[in-house]
C-alpha cells in the first residue's frame, strides 16, 4: 500500500495543480496551470482553452459537467442535496467560501481546493484534527462522483484531445493513490 | 489509516456533537493554519448556535414572467440562500395556490446544470463551437467599441439592432429597449410573431383590446371556447368554466383539433382550419333573422349596423357556411339560438385563429356576433381576445432619452408617429423598424447602413422566426451578433458573444397579465449563480463602458439596482388600479385590480366612440370596412400543417428540461386515419414531413383528433434535437397586425406539407 502513496510535496503539487486546472478562469490562468504539470504534450494556449470549454465549461452542453450533483443526484441540476452536504461538511471543517450560493461548493477545482487545504494541514502543518472529515469526505464523497467524471469525459473524448487526456490521467491516478491510503473501518 | 463514518455523520447531523467539535476546532488553532485558496478559514466561526444550515425557510415574492395567459404569482421558499420549492400563491384567487407542471419546474430550471454561466465568446467564428470564456468587462468593451466603431462611421447606429420579444415579460425588462433608445437611434425588429392580427380587429371594433376578467366566466350561462385550448394552455382558467358548467352553463369548443378543453366541454364542434369567421357570420345571421338580436344595444352602441346586416342578408348565405365551415347546418343553427338565448354568454377566441392569412377578419366577425347578441359590455360577457388595461407602468427603465446629436431614420415615407415632422421643414429622426416576422430577409436586405450589429434578448430567433436557412444566412453576413440568454439555444449556437442573464428568481421586477387582473411583485430570491447579470445590469455595464470611451454617447444610468428600478416603475395610477398605497404591499400577496366591466359604459375607443360593425380604418387599412368573409390561403402542397403550442413547453422555454422530456421525450406528427392509411403509415413509424422550406423527420402517432387533409406538430424545441417546426413554415403574413403593432402577423397555420413514410 505504502508504496503507492506519492511523496509528501509531490502529493501537495499535483493535488495543486489540479485544483488551479480545475479552477482557472481564463486561457493565461489555464495554461499556466497546464504547464504545470510538465507533460510532454504541450498545447496552444487558445486551443487549451477551448477544449477545457467543451469539457467542462460550456456555453453548449459540456462532455462532463464539473460539479457532484450531477453524478450523484441529477444529471441535469447544479445545488442539489449532495452540494449542500458538501457545503456542511466544509462549514463543519472550518471554512468560509466566499462564493457561496454562486458557484455550487461541489465544483470540482472548490473540492480540490478543500482537500488540498486538509492535506496541507496534515502534511506540513502536522495537524491532524480535521483528518477524519478528510478521509470522510474523500471516500464518501470525492471518490464515488469523480472517477464518473473521468469516466465521462474520457467516453465523450475525441480523437486528438490529449491534453484533456493527460489531466484526466493525472487526476484519475491521483485518486487511485488517494484511494489505497484510507478506508471506513465499517 | 481509518475513519468512522458513523462517527462523522454524527458530527455532521447532530447537533451537539457538531457544536464541541467546532468548538474544539476553534481551539486547535486549525483555522490559522489553513493555507487559504478557493476557500478560506472562517474566522467567525460560531460555536455557539448549533448547526442549522439555516433551517428555515425565507420566503419571497415572485411571478412567472413568460408568455403564458396565467402569469401565476408565486411563492418562494429559500433555505441557506437556496431555492426549495415554489408554489403558486394562494392569495391569487386567479393562480388560487398551484402552478402548472413548467411553473413547478423553477427549481430546476434556476438550478439547471445547462444555464449559460459565463459571458463567452465564440472564437472560431459562428456556428464553430469554439468558445472562449471573457470577462464581462471584455465583452462589454468589444460591444462598446463596436457599438462606437458603427457610429462613427455609418454617421448613426442604425447599424446596431435590436430582436427582443416575450422570454421575459417582466415590465424592467423593458430596459433592455431603453439600452438600445439610450444609444441614440437604432434598428428594432418590430412587431409581433402572436397576436398582432386580433389586436388589430379587436381595435377597429372597439378601439381597444380590453376583455372581461376571466373569473367572471363562472357565471356565464354560455361559453364559447373559439379556437383556444385553455386546459393545456391557461390551466388558470379552466376553474371557472368547469364552476360554469357545473352551474347549467353550456361550454362549446369550436376548434379544427380534438383538444383536451374539447375533450371538457359540452359539445365539440369540429370546423375547417381558417373558415371559423364565415361560422360567426352566418351564426349573426341566424340570430338576427329570429330576432333574438339585442336591437336596443345595438342602436345605442353600434356603427355601421344597417351596412353589415345588408351584407349578411346579401352575401352570407347558409348553406355555404355549412359546405365551407364542415358543420351541419342544424348544428350551426342550435348553436346560434342558443348562444343567443343564454345571459350572459362569451366568446373567448384563441390566438391561433388569427395566424391565418384572413386571422383578422375572422376576429372581427367573431367581436361583431358577440355585439350582435348584446353581450358587449356585460359582467360574464365579452369577446375575449386579451388586455393591456393593467400595464400601464412608467416605464422608467424603458423611456432613456437619445444621446445628443444623435442622427436616426429618415427614410423615403419620412418619419413616423412622435417624431413626425417638425415644422414640415426638416425631419425629425426616427428608429429603423424592421418587421420581426421576416427576422431573416429583413436583416439581409436592410441597407443604408447594413445592419452589422445585432442584439438578441428575450428571444429565440431560431425557434421561434421563420426560414431558418435564411435566418443562418443573415447571423453569418453580421459583424457581430450578442445573444443574453439563460440557456444555450439554437440562437446562442449562431452567436459571437453569449451573455448569461437571470431568472426572475434573481432580480426584481414586476409582472402583470395580459388575460387577468392581478399585479405580483417578483422579489430576487436567490444570488445570481455563476457571472449571471440581469438584463439592466448588463445596460448599465454597457453605458459605463461607452462613457468611458466616449461621454455622452450613452444616457442608460451607469450603475442600476434592479429593485430600485423596479419601483421607478409604479406610479399612483397603478396604485389606484389596484388599491394599494405601496409596492411594499404586494410583499404580502399579490393584488387585483378593481372590478371594471370593458365597455359597460358604452365608451368605444373608435373614432365613432361606438362598437364599429363598419369601420373606416379598416377600410382604409385593410380595404374593408365590414367584418366581411375573406377567403383563407390556398394550399400550396397536399396537407395544411398547424403548429399549436403544447402544455409542455412556452415556445423554447421549459422544454429544453430534462424534466419536461421525462413527460414528452419526443415530437411527433399527427396524422388523420384516412390520410395515414393512404400514405401507409401507422403509428410510431418515421416518417419526412416536407415541403418548399425544408424537411423534418419524426414519429407518426395516427389520430382521429385532426381532421382528414391536416397534419399537426406541436412547436417544440427538445434539448438534444434539432426539430422545430418553424423550419417548415415561411413567413407569408396574416392580414391584419401594421395598424397597432408595426407588422402584421405570421399566417403561420395556412402552411402546407407533404409527408411520406421512411
Ligand atoms: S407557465 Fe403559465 S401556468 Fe405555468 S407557472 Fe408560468 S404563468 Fe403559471
Amino acid at each position: 500500500m505504502q508504496s503507492n502513496v506519492l511523496p509528501r510535496s509531490q502529493r501537495l503539487e499535483t493535488l495543486k495543480r489540479l485544483r488551479d486546472f480545475f479552477n482557472a478562469h481564463n486561457s493565461q490562468t489555464l495554461k499556466q496551470a497546464y504547464d504545470a504539470f510538465s507533460l510532454e504534450h504541450s498545447i496552444d494556449e487558445d486551443e487549451l482553452e477551448a477544449l477545457f470549454n467543451r469539457y467542462f465549461v460550456g456555453p453548449m452542453e459540456p462532455v462532463a459537467d464539473p460539479f457532484a450533483s450531477v453524478y450523484l443526484d441529477d444529471p441535469q441540476s447544479v445545488m442539489t442535496q449532495s452540494t449542500l452536504h458538501v457545503r456542511s461538511l466544509y462549514e463543519t471543517m472550518g471554512f468560509f467560501y466566499p462564493l457561496k450560493n454562486i458557484v455550487p461548493e461541489d465544483h470540482i477545482g472548490v473540492e480540490l481546493d478543500a482537500y488540498y487545504q486538509l492535506i496541507y494541514l496534515e502534511e506540513v502543518k502536522n495537524v491532524a484534527y480535521l483528518s477524519e472529515l478528510r478521509y470522510y469526505f474523500f471516500h464518501e464523497h470525492i471518490a464515488v462522483w469523480m472517477p464518473q467524471l473521468i469516466e465521462r469525459a474520457m467516453h465523450g473524448r475525441s480523437e486528438g484531445d490529449n491534453a484533456i487526456l493527460f489531466i484526466l490521467n493525472e487526476l484519475k491516478s491521483f485518486l487511485i493513490r488517494e484511494t489505497t491510503t484510507t478506508r471506513s473501518h465499517e | 489509516m481509518s475513519y468512522s463514518k458513523a462517527k462523522v455523520e454524527e458530527i455532521l447531523n447532530n447537533t451537539i456533537s457538531r457544536r464541541s467539535f467546532l468548538k474544539g476546532l476553534a481551539a486547535s488553532g486549525v483555522l490559522s493554519a489553513l493555507p487559504g485558496g478557493v476557500l478560506e478559514a472562517n474566522e467567525d466561526l460560531n460555536t455557539k448556535i448549533p448547526y442549522s444550515g439555516e433551517k428555515s425557510y425565507q420566503t419571497f415574492r415572485n411571478a412567472c414572467p413568460r408568455n403564458c395567459y396565467d402569469t401565476c404569482s408565486i411563492k418562494t421558499y429559500v433555505k441557506d440562500g437556496v431555492m426549495q420549492f415554489i408554489e403558486g400563491a394562494t392569495e391569487s384567487t386567479y393562480t388560487r395556490g398551484g402552478c402548472c407542471v413548467k411553473g413547478n419546474s423553477y427549481v430546476k430550471r434556476v438550478y439547471s446544470a445547462r444555464r449559460l454561466k459565463y459571458p463567452m465568446m465564440q472564437v472560431g467564428g459562428k456556428g464553430s463551437g469554439t468558445w472562449k470564456r471573457i470577462s464581462w468587462d471584455q465583452a462589454i468593451d468589444i460591444i462598446a467599441k463596436k457599438l462606437l466603431e458603427m457610429k462613427k462611421e455609418d454617421g448613426t447606429l442604425l447599424g446596431a439592432a435590436l430582436t427582443k420579444y416575450s422570454g421575459n415579460f417582466g415590465i424592467t425588462h423593458y430596459g433592455i429597449e431603453g439600452m438600445f433608445n439610450s444609444i441614440g437611434y437604432t434598428t428594432r425588429l418590430a412587431g409581433t410573431p402572436c397576436w398582432p392580427a386580433g389586436i388589430d380587429a379587436q381595435n377597429l371594433d372597439m378601439g381597444d383590446m380590453w376583455c372581461n376578467d376571466p373569473e367572471e366566466m363562472k357565471d356565464s350561462k354560455f361559453i364559447i371556447l373559439w379556437g383556444v385550448n385553455p386546459a393545456a394552455n391557461s390551466i388558470h382558467s379552466m376553474k371557472y368554466i368547469y364552476e360554469a358548467k357545473r352551474k347549467g352553463a353550456k361550454v362549446v369548443v369550436i376548434d379544427p383539433i380534438f383538444t383536451e378543453t374539447a375533450s371538457k366541454s359540452s359539445q365539440y364542434v369540429q370546423i375547417k382550419t381558417g373558415t371559423d369567421g364565415l361560422l360567426a357570420l352566418g351564426m349573426a345571421k341566424i340570430i338576427i333573422d329570429a330576432k333574438l338580436h339585442d336591437q336596443k344595444w345595438l342602436d345605442a352602441n353600434t356603427k355601421g349596423y344597417k351596412e353589415y346586416k345588408a351584407y349578411l342578408d346579401k352575401e352570407v348565405k347558409l348553406d355555404d357556411v355549412s359546405n365551407v365551415t364542415g358543420i351541419p347546418l342544424a348544428m350551426i343553427k342550435e348553436l346560434a339560438l342558443s348562444f343567443a338565448k343564454a345571459k350572459p354568454a362569451t366568446i373567448w377566441m384563441g390566438y391561433g385563429m388569427q395566424r391565418h392569412t384572413n386571422g383578422g377578419s375572422m376576429i372581427r366577425a367573431i367581436d361583431a356576433l358577440v355585439a350582435v347578441s348584446g353581450n358587449i359590455g356585460k359582467y360574464a360577457g365579452g369577446a375575449r381576445y386579451g388586455h393591456l388595461n393593467t400595464w400601464g407602468f412608467n416605464y422608467a427603465a424603458l423611456s432613456q432619452a437619445k444621446p445628443e446629436g444623435s442622427v436616426g431614420y429618415s427614410g423615403p415615407e419620412g418619419a413616423k408617429g412622435e417624431f413626425a415632422q417638425v415644422g414640415g421643414e426638416k425631419a425629425a429622426y426616427t428608429d429603423r423598424f424592421l418587421n420581426i416576422n421576416k427576422t431573416a430577409r429583413e436583416l439581409m436586405s436592410a441597407k443604408e447602413p447594413k445592419v452589422r450589429l445585432l442584439w438578441v434578448a428575450c428571444k429565440n430567433v431560431f425557434a421561434q422566426d421563420f426560414d431558418r436557412n435564411q435566418l443562418i444566412r443573415a447571423f453569418q453576413q453580421l459583424d457581430l451578433v450578442v445573444v443574453a440568454d439563460q440557456f444555450f439555444n439554437e440562437t446562442a449556437k449562431w452567436a459571437d458573444i453569449v451573455l448569461p442573464v437571470t431568472t426572475q428568481f434573481e432580480e426584481y421586477d414586476v409582472n402583470v397579465s395580459y388575460w387577468h387582473y392581478w399585479l405580483s411583485i417578483n422579489e430576487q430570491a436567490i444570488k445570481p449563480l455563476f457571472e449571471i447579470k440581469s438584463d439592466l445590469e448588463i445596460a448599465a455595464m454597457l453605458s459605463k463602458r461607452m462613457n468611458q470611451l466616449q461621454a455622452g454617447s450613452c444616457t442608460f444610468p451607469q450603475s442600476v439596482d434592479t429593485k430600485e428600478m423596479t419601483i421607478k416603475e409604479f406610479n399612483p395610477a397603478i396604485y389606484e388600479q389596484f388599491g394599494i398605497q405601496s409596492w411594499e404591499e404586494l410583499k404580502k400577496g399579490p393584488v387585483k385590480a378593481k372590478a371594471v366591466i370593458p365597455f359597460a359604459d358604452g365608451k368605444f375607443k373608435t373614432p365613432s366612440g361606438k362598437f364599429e360593425l363598419y369601420s373606416d380604418k379598416a377600410q382604409e387599412l385593410f380595404g374593408s370596412a365590414l367584418p366581411k368573409y375573406l377567403e383563407v390561403r390556398q394550399p400550396y402542397d397536399k396537407f395544411r400543417m398547424t403548429s399549436p403550442h403544447s402544455r409542455w413547453s412556452l415556445h423554447s422555454q421549459f422544454q429544453n428540461l430534462e424534466w419536461m422530456e421525462d413527460f414528452h421525450p419526443e415530437p411527433f406528427v399527427y396524422i388523420n386515419p384516412d390520410d395515414a392509411e393512404a400514405k401507409m403509415v401507422s403509428s410510431d413509424d418515421m416518417v419526412a414531413v416536407f415541403n418548399r422550406q425544408g424537411v423534418l423527420r419524426l414519429r407518426a402517432k395516427v389520430t382521429d383528433n385532426v381532421q382528414k387533409g391536416t397534419v399537426l406538430m406541436y412547436e417544440q424545441h427538445y434539448h438534444n434535437s434539432i426539430y422545430n417546426v418553424n423550419e417548415l413554415v415561411d413567413d407569408t403574413s396574416s392580414d391584419m397586425g401594421a395598424f397597432k403593432t408595426g407588422a402584421p402577423g405570421v399566417a403561420l397555420h395556412d402552411t402546407f406539407v407533404n409527408f411520406k413514410k421512411l
